[in-house]
């Protein structure tokens, strides 16, 4: 062997190690790191348990007492409710019954009005908790069945026992309106109601249109503070609220009516027609300015009709007046409105003074509704005591907690299972640590108002199904997802090759002479003199 | 052959309910619609002067749905570029969409959401999915729900597959179709109709894949758009020809109109519109000609009447709040020095 040869051969092997040394900076080092580093990023998620979701099948167990004056009665009862409620999966009745003492019975015989019969029961039993209702025979009745706004119904014996079970079915647990709760469509009472949030912006505007013509005697700040704020008190459990109020002055509607003469101090009245109302709503709209609130605005408003156009009477869909003792309407999941009427004499005077308690009650009324508060039917031989203050009854606290707890669960269970198959479908949604954070919160609260709903821990299951229903719509529209939204993957190439493609084809090139090398193998052909 | 066999049965069983299904008629009760309430997305995204005919397509369509009934609310309007303050107009302050210069679409109550370079494929894509930054006010937000029907209606410059937003950036077909997808997902609209005018507009229907979604487009791939024509004394195109047969037929609309969204398709035919309008179908599951062109273009917004308020008997008095503290000791404030002497050393 030649001196040349070898310093050849020892030139190869340096000229093979430097490419080696390529192929192993760039292939072997460069292209997983370059795999792993634009990688859209995305956390664990715990997709089985997301998949495992089954948003049918949620229940909320409650309590319920049958306290009768002898066990027949009380036993009977009690297997007709077992009975009746077993085909709902939505509720679960866990029934108890009892004997009432004979002190008791004596003096719920003793008392003439429900309202002592009420304290009566009070005294005894323990009425303030939340889930917990109480069925009480009392011989005295003159209905089957009396409500009143404790969480107790009264019932007179064994004959009253299917008017119990429709008021307890259409008025104490709704479990058709539960069932529309959990359910992927919207029922007529969704349909109605704000969907579940942290909080609501209830704004009251008095719409002044002509201030000019007529002054108005309104303390609206202190009607909202005193009725709204009181009656929202009543839900804190459920929602933040954030009220106001304002004046609107100048905002003109022209209701396009004519005066129609009838029998009364004015001698007229002027047709608010029914396809003119939704048009008021959106000329309000332009001025209640509820969007520097970042909260869903309950609107509610209260419009002064001017003295040319009062009275105004409101027309329903068939062309029917509405005779009622004020001319209100409300539009679901938007607000309530009240026309104020002056009278002949208050538009002489230039002074018109509403009359608070039959507006706010109004305003109470719509806002029940927009919140979830179902109507009451009229059930045959049961009596509901009417509602006479601003606080809602404790059953219909109970009843909206179910619904809502319900609602946010099973809504919570979708956002999750959405985003869990989005993830499949579309590669470029990137989940940094705080969605992934957000996710596994929503995950566990999940499971936690889940056992709670069993266990009949009503509070409780609706502070976690809220925090789950939060923690997974904040997961769902979190900007932050939308982080590769002008990197997709198809011009991901479009930007590397360019790039990388002249770098690595002598890179590659060379790979077929390296492995000649490395078996051994000689790279040039002995050329022969 | 026993398998040849099979497959053969197994194709003519196949054929007979390919039979079936079809000779189902819809029950009447799917034509309903059961949205609540009626949303419009309105995009022009181009900018600059000769492309104001594009902004005064989306203005026209905004005046339309306005008058139709949607509210102000519930219009997201993006406009690129703001043709009514542009030094070239003749007429400032006004936006014409026709050479008879009758209806000026930029009247006194336009409420434009998203306006200049705000209007962004981003923007647009954060608008659809909601995915806005948190400081982000709710009128500019798209807050629909599972009873929502949303007009779409997208102008500007296309081509196969894209959307070109403010000359620089585009809106690919797929980034659009997935944005429908992720608002599907989150339930957030009922049913979609997308009207898009741009040159080879079908192109950004054709990758939808979400249900519920009619589309309509001004052009089949490969054709373009034209516009309709222009008016001397501004001196550029003011509208676009699809456009302005699709205003011809709403200015006959009104709220309580029986028009179906099949004479909506057919609007603008090839002989006028030079351009064969493309329309996507099978996504929706109704039969537009038995659908009302106010579930889209009109606002249902439905009314209750109260007979039943609350017979209060006393005056609540809300119980205060203690933490409302009035006593607050105001915080001092005072102005910086204007010059930092306090920095430099006095050597006095």
């Amino acid at each position: 062997m030649s001196k040349q040869d070898s310093k050849s051969i020892a030139d190869e092997a340096n000229r093979m190690w430097a490419s080696a040394s390529f192929v192993g900076v760039l292939i072997v080092i460069g292209l997983p790191l370059w795999w792993k580093t634009t990688e859209v990023y995305r956390v664990a998620l715990p997709y089985d348990e997301i998949n495992a979701f089954n948003t049918e099948s949620h229940h909320i167990t409650t309590d319920i007492t049958v306290l009768a004056n002898d066990e027949l009665t009380a036993a009977t009862i009690a297997e007709l409710l077992k009975k009746e409620f077993e085909q709902y999966d939505v509720i679960k009745l866990n029934i108890k019954q009892q004997i009432l003492s004979e002190d008791l019975q004596q003096t719920l015989d003793a008392v003439a009005e429900e309202q002592e019969a009420l304290e009566e029961v009070a005294a005894t039993f323990d009425t303030s908790l939340h889930n917990a209702f109480y069925v009480v025979q009392r011989k005295q009745l003159f209905q089957d069945v009396w409500v009143g706004t404790e969480r107790v119904a009264f019932f007179r014996d064994t004959k009253a026992a299917p008017t119990l079970i429709e008021a307890l079915k259409s008025w104490i647990y709704e479990p058709s309106v539960l069932h529309g709760a959990r359910s992927e469509t919207a029922d007529a009472a969704r349909q109605v109601r704000f969907p579940s949030g942290e909080g609501f912006h209830v704004v009251l505007s008095v719409v002044h249109p002509k201030p000019q013509a007529m002054k108005v005697d309104f303390d609206a700040a202190e009607a909202v503070e005193d009725y709204i704020g009181s009656f929202v008190d009543e839900l804190t459990d459920l929602h933040n609220f954030t009220l106001k109020s304002q004046w609107l002055h100048l905002l003109e509607f022209n209701f396009q009516t004519n005066e129609v003469p009838e029998a009364s101090l004015w001698g007229r009245h002027f047709p608010a027609r029914y396809e003119r109302l939704p048009l008021l709503l959106t000329r309000l709209e332009e001025r209640a300015a509820t969007h520097v609130s970042d909260r869903p605005a309950l609107n509610l408003a209260l419009y002064v009709a001017p003295c040319d156009v009062a009275p105004l009477a409101m027309y329903d869909a068939d062309n029917n007046r509405v005779m009622s003792a004020v001319q209100a309407f409300m539009s679901p999941k938007w607000g309530g409105v009240v026309l104020g009427n002056p009278t002949k004499e208050e538009c002489e005077q230039k002074l018109y003074t509403p009359d608070v308690k039959l507006i706010m009650g109004t305003f109470i009324s719509q806002l029940r509704k927009l919140l979830g508060i179902t109507d009451k039917e009229l059930i045959h031989l049961a009596h509901l005591e009417p509602l006479r203050s601003v606080v809602p009854r404790r059953w219909e606290l109970d009843s909206l907690l179910r619904i809502r707890t319900l609602e946010q669960v099973t809504s919570a269970e979708r956002s999750l299972k959405s985003l869990a198959k989005l993830l499949g479908e579309i590669s470029n949604i990137v989940i940094n640590d705080e969605v992934g954070a957000s996710i596994n919160q929503a995950v566990a609260s999940i499971h936690s108002a889940r056992r709670l709903m069993t266990e009949g821990e009503l509070l409780a299951a609706h502070h976690h199904a809220q925090q789950a229903f939060l923690a997974a719509d904040s997961a769902f529209m979190e900007p932050s997802l939308l982080a590769l939204l002008y990197f997709p993957d198809d011009q991901k190439y479009a930007i590397y090759i360019p790039l990388f493609l002249p770098v690595m084809f002598p890179v590659i090139l060379s790979l077929k002479n390296l492995l000649l090398w490395l078996r051994g193998k000689p790279l040039h052909k002995e050329k022969t003199d | 052959m026993l398998a040849n066999i099979k497959k053969v049965f197994s194709f003519v069983i196949l054929l007979f309910t390919l039979n079936l299904c079809d000779a189902v008629e819809i029950p009447e009760r799917f034509q309903k619609s059961n949205h609540t309430n009626n949303w419009a997305v309105l995009v022009d995204t181009s900018r600059f002067w000769f492309n104001y005919r594009h902004v005064a397509n989306a203005l026209s369509i905004y005046r339309s749905v306005k008058r139709l009934g949607i509210p102000d609310s519930q219009i997201i309007l993006m406009i690129s570029d703001d043709m009514a303050c542009n030094p070239r107009n003749p007429r400032p302050a006004t936006v014409f969409n026709n050479a008879h210069e009758q209806i000026n679409v930029y009247g006194d109550d336009v409420e434009v959401d998203y306006r200049g370079y705000e209007v962004s494929v981003e923007s647009f894509v954060r608008l659809l999915t909601g995915r806005v930054p948190p400081d982000t006010p709710r009128s500019k937000r798209l807050l629909t729900d599972e009873g929502s029907n949303i007009l779409i209606y997208l102008t500007g410059h296309g081509g196969d597959g894209f959307l070109k937003f403010q000359d620089s950036e585009e809106i690919t077909s797929q980034e659009l179709a997935d944005a429908l997808e992720q608002m599907w997902q989150k339930r957030r609209y009922n049913e979609i109709f997308c009207i898009i005018d741009t040159c080879q507009a079908s192109s950004m229907y054709e990758k939808f894949y979400s249900p519920n979604i009619l589309a309509t487009a001004s052009s089949l791939v490969g054709e373009d758009s034209l516009s309709h024509h222009v008016d001397s004394a501004i001196g550029v195109y003011i509208i676009d020809r699809y456009t302005y047969y699709v205003l011809e037929f709403l200015e006959n609309v009104n709220p309580s109109s029986k028009k179906t969204m099949s004479e909506f398709l057919a609007v603008c035919p090839k002989k006028v519109c030079i351009s064969t309008v493309g329309v996507r179908r099978d996504l929706f599951k109704r039969d537009p000609s038995k659908v009302p062109i106010t579930d889209f273009f009109g606002s249902v917004r439905r009314v209750i009447i109260t007979t039943d308020p609350i017979d209060i008997q006393e005056v609540p008095k809300r119980r205060k709040n203690i933490s409302l503290n009035k006593t607050k000791v105001q915080e001092k404030r005072e102005y910086l020095p204007q010059f930092p002497m306090h920095l430099v050393k006095t050597t006095v």
